[in-house]
């Protein structure tokens, strides 16, 4: 058992799902082939890499059909240990086995008592010891390899049988190892299955990533197009239509929304949880609003947690480099009735760059540590307690003491944000019925431009936003000509805001109601239609109305690993409390009497697109290769976007509060112009050899619209036409860890209004071009004590110095080490 | 906390992050600031406002530049609650940020009216009743030239408003009294009568009925002085003809962003050598072209001297003024001098009188349709006027 010990622990996983899923598929088609023994060793080593209770039901039904009914018997037993919801019908099954059994031979009780230390011979077949020590040895093996490389955790309940069993890893599929996703039907399925382009990045990726945020692990994402302004600025989309504060991905945390609804855009340092409590990141591209409404137009980012209890019980971690790259994050999970995660965390890090020098006579940084880009102190705290097999409650908090950077629009520049975000969050399940409010919160009274023009006047800001939010969603699987998946779910937001940027306390309702029903006629066939009506109080030209979000999509499921799909759906972006509300007099650079206005428009109406796309997703179990091809149509209407200059009325001209003429005023406007976006991504990961794992992904696209002579289509320019990336993971049997991955990103054009070097007063649109840039990232690190120590060399952004936007820091190579502890 | 912070980074040996600009062209600059207090001693009340004007392009009425900055100061920032009649001194700070190393002037007046708005040709300028003030040398008087560098911002610069400099007049608004003023080449002299042209509606406060005319005596000698050689004494008003760009809208041919500073790569027209009248081919410089002209001071000229026969020192009302436009052009992008162009350039052409006060009036402007109706301006059909080259 020892050398089964220590064989274990040096079997190395970089993707353990995908090689679990390799050994398992193997293991099935030897057994197919007749190859029983060697077909169950391949089973039960993917048991061991990644436990699964549907790989002990099929080493145990194969074993039945061979007609060695005690090995069948023996794992339908342990397959009951996770109590699986077909117990009943196992149970039935070992008895029907256990009546099938030759009755033992009768042993006279007189030649026991005659000779008890001689019990050979007949009395017990030899063969029958053979197969019982092998098959014990097969699992202990499976077992304590997996115990070498992680603690089971404790929700296998009070049943004895389960308590020696290993953890099923939350991989709750039917079948063992399919990477499931939940983002994008609202339940967990297949990722063969899912309505949409799907993505998944799981905790090993993460770790061995080396990533330090959650926006650079979406550089993997076919398609993704992450825009890093500074150490703590990014900004995501998805097919085009980046852009400072960029608007049209929803980003989740378990569900609740990180989307600043007042802003428009994700504040990503802001999320209370680190990277070690992720459990897995599902990335849909494309839209989303038919499940989740307003904002989840070109995708949907929802960061998964590990379940409280689950993974290491105490995790420690350390990190410095240069940069001023500092912190360290401690994580305790465990629990019985009552099961509990929390985490706290501090992290710091200086600018790429700086804008300007200290001491300039002209500009001068608005806060001391002229040199700080980032600095979070979090923490974050889940509880989760269940009542039976349906019922179940959980309860969640963080605080996230942050200062971080902002790129705002217009002819606003760097900006900083130091304040407190915090949620508190609930969620219920009760049977069918799922509930969950949260409520986020976001204050600060020390924020604005990180550089300030001296004698000019100032642009901070005070800032009190919260968003209450409520839902609760009904799911039910019936039989009517097939089967039936049907979702009712309705919800609910009250956003309050208290901005300077917007003159009094502003206040919107909102309420959603939507209906998803998932029908497979046949297994191989799936049609989904869903609805999701969304009311807004502005969106009827200033008063309350409705968005509409349908979605179709018909997926049929080629072979057990092979699926196309075909999917129509719209979504919208709603305008934001700063496009609607947005009264800003924003000084002339350079011209201390004269202010230009920027005004929210009431009217405005949402952002549209309707999006047409075809995929195919795949797997070559055996091979360990997964791959997936895209392709999409998406058409985008009424962009909001900042007017040009307008002249306002000579009586308006001086404004008495600022004490300055108003030069005249932007505002927020729909743009005329339907903008079609074409575009192909390839995506793939590959489990080459144990522990050697390679991602890699291509995307183009194209972006048109039918711009007027003279004019120039902004958004095409700014939209990156070819992005590729490999990545590369080996966790090598020596205790060695290497990681690389390598992200290009092609030219592209911004335009920025700007006031006009000569003359400030005169506003003029400005193009600038951003060269083709490649990030590389890479992590090597080093496992002690059975995996309880690890220590890694991460170094980010290793290739040239580059900017990703005109207005962004130019971005240099951090080399960080790291320490984290396992106990 | 930020002790531990910065014994951090003295332990890890890191030094601030490097400055870099970017693609921003803002971030890109490397500039300066002046600043300074206001000082007013005056009874008036109103916003302060000050420009800022590059030495080399002086304001009217020694020059034509137009200011490269201007800062407001609110009437609260500087008078507070001062009783009516208070006379001051009034003090507050300013400063013009954002300063491009060079040298520098101020000006400033105070807008007692509350009608002054930069962005109009029909606002920009105070009016009668408003208090100038500038930044002077101390002992002499004379406009402080101030200079400023990127590593060397003029942080005390005072600018002096006091009712020796009350602004006596209104702008001279005029009304040509024809529909119409057409040149061409080769073709007669044309004469055009200006009106004073009152208008007290709406934004728009000028109710000066007459011109205000005097001969130029920068001298003093009681002698007209006649600056171009002409055998035509100088006379304040002053007019410029200037080429308008385009077939519509206000703004003058080569500075379209209205800088007051000629646009690179505008038109340029082949000039004429006044000594042998040969050609001198266009030399890729934008001109800024301007037709000969001028008022004929003869139906008021026996007015404008005192009974001793000389200059006399304050002007003297007239109700008209007869602009002569001759079939000329010249290049003033050097205003020191003017350089005759080979051709008539057609087109537009805008007239601009200037008073001895050194504000000014110009026709086109936006008191004609379409503008004064999208800026609230009260509509003045005349103003719509433009001389015609063709």
């Amino acid at each position: 058992m020892a050398v089964a010990v220590v064989l274990g622990a040096a079997v190395a996983h970089a993707d353990a799902r995908l090689e679990a899923r390799k050994h398992f598929k193997q293991g099935m088609a030897l057994i197919a082939d007749g190859r029983l023994d060697e077909g169950v060793d391949e089973l039960l080593e993917a048991y061991s890499i990644k436990p699964h209770p549907n790989v002990l039901f099929n080493v145990a039904k194969a074993y039945e059909s061979a007609g060695k009914l005690e090995d069948a018997i023996t794992y339908y037993r342990r397959y009951l240990g996770y109590r699986p919801q077909d117990s009943a019908g196992v149970q039935a099954a070992i008895e029907r086995l256990t009546a099938r059994l030759p009755p033992p031979e009768p042993v006279p009780p007189e030649v026991v008592k005659k000779e008890p230390a001689a019990p050979s011979g007949p009395a017990v077949d030899p063969a029958l010891v053979s197969r019982l020590e092998q098959l014990t040895l097969r699992l202990e093996r499976a077992t304590e390899a997996l115990d070498a490389r992680e603690k089971p955790d404790s929700r296998k309940g009070a049943d004895p049988k389960a308590d020696e069993l290993p953890a099923p890893d939350d991989d709750t599929s039917d079948v063992p190892y399919e990477e499931t996703v939940v983002t994008a039907s609202r339940r967990a399925q297949s990722t063969l299955e899912a309505p949409n382009a799907t993505t998944v990045i799981t905790a090993e990726e993460i770790r061995a990533s080396g990533a330090q945020n959650l926006p650079e692990l979406l550089r993997r994402v076919p398609g993704a197009e992450v825009m890093a302004m500074g150490v703590s600025s990014y900004d995501l989309s998805f097919r085009g239509f980046n852009q400072r504060i960029a608007n049209k991905v929803l980003l989740l945390v378990d569900g609740r929304t990180e989307y600043q609804d007042f802003l428009g855009g994700s504040i990503w340092p802001m999320v209370t949880i680190g990277l070690d409590e992720i459990e897995r990141i599902e990335i849909i591209r494309g839209p989303g609003s038919a499940l989740y409404g307003a904002n989840a137009m070109l995708g949907v980012v929802n960061v998964i947690t590990r379940s409280p209890g689950s993974g290491p019980r105490a995790s420690f971690s350390g990190q410095a480099g240069n940069g001023a790259v500092a912190g360290g994050s401690a994580l305790v999970s465990g629990g019985e009735r009552v099961k509990y995660r929390a985490s706290v965390g501090y992290t710091q890090a200086q600018k790429y760059s700086r804008d300007y020098d200290d001491g300039r006579p002209d500009v001068e940084s608005s806060f001391r540590d002229s040199w700080l880009g980032l600095r979070s102190a979090r923490g974050n705290l889940v509880l989760h307690t269940s009542f039976g097999r349906d019922v179940s409650v959980s309860m969640a908090g963080g605080l996230n003491r942050l200062f971080t950077e902002i790129y705002p629009i217009g002819l606003l520049r760097n900006f900083y944000f130091d304040g407190l975000g915090g949620y508190v969050q609930a969620d219920g399940a009760f049977g069918p019925v799922k509930v969950k409010a949260f409520w986020n919160h976001l204050a600060t009274d020390d924020a604005g431009p990180q550089y300030r023009v001296v004698g000019q006047r100032s642009l901070a800001l005070t800032l009190q936003s919260n968003v209450f939010d409520a839902e609760a969603l009904f799911q039910k699987d019936f039989t009517l000509l097939g089967q039936h998946r049907v979702g009712v779910g309705v919800s609910t937001r009250l956003k309050r805001l208290g901005w300077t940027y917007l003159g009094s306390l502003k206040q919107e309702l909102h309420a959603a109601a939507f209906i998803q029903e998932e029908y497979h006629p046949i297994p191989a066939v799936q049609l989904l239609a869903s609805y999701r009506i969304d009311r807004h109080p502005l969106l009827d030209n200033g008063q309350p109305g409705y968005a509409q979000s349908p979605r179709v999509s018909l997926l049929w499921r080629l072979a057990e690993s092979q699926s196309v799909r075909a999917s129509f759906a719209t979504a919208f972006r709603e305008p934001t409390f700063l496009e609607s509300y947005m009264n800003l007099r924003t000084p002339l650079p350079g011209v201390n009497g004269a202010s230009v206005l920027t005004l929210g428009d009431r009217t405005l109406k949402p952002e549209r697109l309707l999006a047409f796309e075809v995929g195919w997703r795949g797997e070559l179990p055996k091979l360990g290769l997964e791959y997936e091809l895209t392709g999409y149509w998406n058409v985008v209407s009424d962009l909001i976007a900042l007017s040009a200059v307008r002249p306002l009325p000579a009586g308006q001209a001086f404004d008495p509060d600022t004490q300055a003429y108003l030069l005249g005023y932007f505002n927020f406007q729909n743009d005329p112009l339907t903008y079609n976006a074409r575009g192909l991504e390839l995506g793939g990961r590959w489990s080459v050899l144990s522990g050697l794992d390679v991602r890699a992904s291509a995307a183009l696209q194209s972006i048109s619209a039918a711009v007027a002579p003279g004019q120039s289509c902004d958004a095409c320019r700014q939209a990156p036409a070819v992005k590729f990336f490999f990545g590369a993971t080996y966790r090598t049997p020596v205790d060695v860890d290497l990681g690389a991955d390598v992200a290009f990103t092609s030219g592209t054009t911004w335009s920025s209004r700007e006031p006009d070097a000569a003359d400030p007063t005169q506003i003029v649109n400005n193009p600038t071009s951003i060269g083709a840039y490649t990030v590389v990232n890479a992590r090597v690190g080093y496992r002690l004590f059975k995996d309880k120590v690890a220590l890694s060399v991460v170094g980010t952004h290793l290739g040239p110095t580059h900017a990703e936007n005109p207005l962004g820091n130019a971005i240099t190579r951090r080399v960080l080490a790291t320490i984290t502890v396992t106990p | 906390m930020k002790r531990a912070l910065l014994g951090l980074l003295v332990l890890l040996g890191c030094e601030a992050p490097p400055v870099d600009p970017g693609a921003d062209p803002r971030q890109a600059t490397r500039l300066s600031r002046i600043e300074g207090q206001v000082v007013v001693s005056s009874a008036a009340r109103g916003n302060v406002v000050l420009f800022l004007y590059d030495a080399a392009r002086p304001p009217p009425p020694t020059g034509t530049g137009r200011p490269v900055s201007f800062a407001v100061l609110g009437r609260e920032a500087v008078f507070g609650a001062a009783a009516d009649g208070d006379l001051g001194p009034f003090t507050a700070p300013y400063a013009f940020s954002l300063v491009a190393p060079g040298r520098y002037l101020v000006r400033g007046f105070i807008d007692v009216k509350g009608d002054f708005i930069p962005w109009y040709g029909v606002t920009a300028e105070p009016n009668q009743g408003d208090v100038g003030g500038a930044a002077v040398e101390p002992t002499t008087r004379a406009p402080r030239v101030i200079e400023v560098s990127a590593d060397a911002p003029s942080l005390d610069v005072p600018v002096s408003f006091g009712d020796a400099a009350v602004f006596p007049f209104d702008r001279p608004a005029f009304s040509p009294q024809s529909a119409s003023l057409e040149l061409s080449a080769g073709g007669a002299p044309q004469v055009l009568t200006l009106s004073p042209l009152p208008v007290d509606d709406g934004l728009i406060h000028q109710k000066q009925p007459v011109f205000l005319a005097r001969f130029v005596d920068d001298d003093g000698d009681g002698v007209a002085d006649d600056a171009n050689k002409d055998g035509v004494p100088d006379l304040w008003p002053k007019v410029l003809v200037r080429k308008l760009a385009g077939d519509s809208g206000l703004l003058d041919e080569n500075d379209v962003d209205h800088n007051g500073v000629l646009d690179l790569g505008g038109a340029d027209y082949e000039h004429l050598n006044p000594a042998d009248g040969s050609t001198v081919a266009a030399d890729g410089k934008s001109d800024a072209v301007v037709l000969a002209a001028g008022f004929d001071p003869s139906p008021f000229a026996a007015q404008l001297f005192d009974a001793q026969g000389k200059v006399k020192a304050t002007p003297t009302p007239v109700s008209a003024l007869k602009l002569v436009v001759r079939p000329q052009a010249f290049d003033v992008s050097d205003p020191r001098s003017p350089a005759p162009l080979k051709s008539l350039p057609k087109g537009r052409y805008a007239i601009t009188v200037l008073q001895l006060t050194g504000q000014s009036w110009r026709v086109p402007n936006e008191l004609s349709s379409p503008y004064a109706e999208a800026l609230g301006f009260p509509s003045v059909a005349s103003q719509a006027f433009v001389v015609t080259v063709r």
